[in-house]
């Protein structure tokens, strides 16, 4: 079979029975542990204060007497012991790249250096995703991206220089400009965050383009936000820019995406379990949840040799189930709906669990919809308030009476009943984003 | 190749393919050569890159799995 006719980027290792998949997950933990204990003086404490040695991992179950590592202990470790910390692996001088976290929490970011091997394979996981989703030599692939310190897209960009893609870097170009060079150039695949691919879309529209027709977008590629996975998300871009479009997620902490969604789209993402380890856990308890349970993820990583990576938790809610929903012959497990937010971002209103991804697919579902805003505050120092502020496209100013009491109920019965204040704004009032979207402010006391 | 190779099986235990045996071998002798220090810059940088593609290759194929770290 030719290469270009497999859709699989590794038959071998994608399709691998699970025995043989635990088999070989095994057998590279014990060599990341043997790793991380020799070579990083940051494993070695957590490893000797949770009394583990390397000879303990005998099975994969010994993975849960490793102890976890969290973003606070990296961000301690950087702040003792500047820039790095103490668990590189490497000399800096062996690193070709230099990135840091988004930040968007407004913490300090991580430091992450990766050598050419981990460059390497951080490109090689993004060609697992593209692959599978359908993206061939022969594409067109527009990277919507600003290319700075945040690692975004940077691995997708040379992932697709890999597979032998043409590939346009947009840089600090406008919305407009980049438009336009999607249409002049023939653009077959866009990669973009879901917020992005919409505003684009917008833009479009504005200047009188018709990207269904004008263009020839066949795929929308979208990561670093919880929307990607959301249907009606989906289908708006989808119907806006007439290719179909798929979720990737990954994070700076491991250089690349751990998941994908196949061209079979069965409603979730693929783990890329060859390279991967993905644990689900109570987040209280640290227990392992089941299939179709809610959960922590929790990654090992078996790529990035710099920084190794192992039982990390990631905060990210997920809902594993197996990867016999897909039909496309893969045994990577699958994260049903993607990254279903953050396990820190539930706000409690009125003894209402709300999470802003939920909020997100409700209001999504209304394609009058151009933008909104979820803002919390707190009434005569007593009573938490939720309003969703709403923008609505040009021309469904009309529909707003009828959006109002149809938006509201809708959130009612998808949260317990609970009433949330609508607010219209007027157009181009709320902000617009080209990363990660800020769309939740609480503006209640923090105590 | 060397009777090694001819014995040698994959991480998951399989013997190893002719096409198997002849990606190890180019990785190798790329890993090699890239370890030189007597080559042009031309050669070195060049090589180095190769490597580390043949590594990628190697690797996720479970033929070896090596420091992913060290060049």
């Amino acid at each position: 079979m030719a290469a270009t006719e497999s859709i699989y980027y590794n038959p071998k290792t994608e399709t691998l029975a699970k025995d043989q998949l635990r088999a070989l997950q095994l057998l590279k933990l014990q060599r990341l542990v043997e790793r991380s204990w020799h070579h990083s003086p940051f494993h070695r404490r957590l490893y000797e204060k949770a009394g583990v040695t390397p000879d303990k991992i005998k099975t994969l179950d010994d993975i849960r007497r490793l102890p976890f590592m969290t973003r606070e202990d990296w961000m301690a470790c950087q702040a003792e012991k500047p820039l790095f910390g103490d668990m590189i692996t490497r000399p800096e001088q062996d690193a070709i790249r230099y990135h840091l976290t988004s930040g968007t929490s407004g913490r300090q970011p991580l430091r992450v250096l990766d050598s050419r091997k981990d460059w390497s394979w951080i490109a090689d996981m993004w060609c697992y995703g593209f692959w599978g989703f359908g993206i061939r030599p022969s594409d067109k692939v527009f990277f919507a991206f600003s290319y700075g310190s945040f690692i975004g897209f940077w691995g997708a960009h040379y992932c697709c220089e890999k597979l032998g893609c043409l590939t346009l870097a947009s840089g600090n170009m406008t919305t407009e400009q980049r438009v336009k060079q999607i249409v002049e150039m023939g653009v077959t695949v866009v990669c973009a965050t879901p917020t992005y691919a919409l505003r684009m879309g917008q833009t479009a529209e504005k200047m009188g383009i018709d990207l269904r027709k004008d263009g020839r977008v066949r795929r929308v590629v979208v990561s670093g936000e919880p929307a990607g996975s959301i249907p009606a998300v989906k289908k708006m871009i989808e119907e806006m820019w007439g290719g179909k479009c798929g979720d990737t997620a990954g994070m700076t902490e491991i250089g690349t995406i751990m998941i994908f969604e196949c061209d079979h789209q069965p409603g979730g993402p693929h783990i890329i379990e060859d390279h991967f380890i993905e644990e689900v856990l109570d987040p209280d308890s640290g227990e392992p949840m089941g299939y179709g349970e809610r959960g922590e993820r929790v990654v090992t990583s078996f790529g990035r040799g710099f920084i190794p990576l192992l039982r990390y938790k990631t905060k990210d809610l997920v809902c594993k189930v197996p990867h016999t929903r897909c039909t496309c012959g893969r045994t990577g497990d699958i994260y049903e709906g993607g990254i279903l937010g953050r396990v820190d971002d539930m706000k409690l209103i009125r003894g209402t669990n709300v999470y802003p991804r939920a909020v997100e697919a409700v209001v999504r579902e209304h394609s009058e919809v151009e933008e909104f805003q979820i803002v919390i505050d707190r009434k005569d120092n007593v009573q938490d308030e939720i309003t969703v502020k709403v923008e609505l496209k040009p021309d469904q100013t009309e529909c707003w009476p009828r959006l109002q009491a149809q938006l509201g109920k809708d959130l009612a019965d998808a949260h317990e009943g609970l009433r949330f204040n609508l607010e219209l704004c007027k157009q181009g009032e709320l902000p617009r984003f080209e990363l990660k979207a800020k769309r939740l402010q609480d503006l209640r006391p923090q105590y | 190749m060397t009777s090694q190779d001819t014995d040698a099986r994959d991480l998951l235990g399989n013997a190893l393919s002719a096409d198997d045996r002849e990606l190890l071998d180019l990785y190798r002798r790329l890993h090699a050569l890239s370890r030189r220090d007597d080559l042009p810059p031309v050669a070195t940088a060049n090589v180095k890159q190769a490597m580390v593609l043949l590594w990628n290759a190697c690797n996720d194929l479970a033929l070896l799995h090596e420091e992913p770290g060290c060049d």
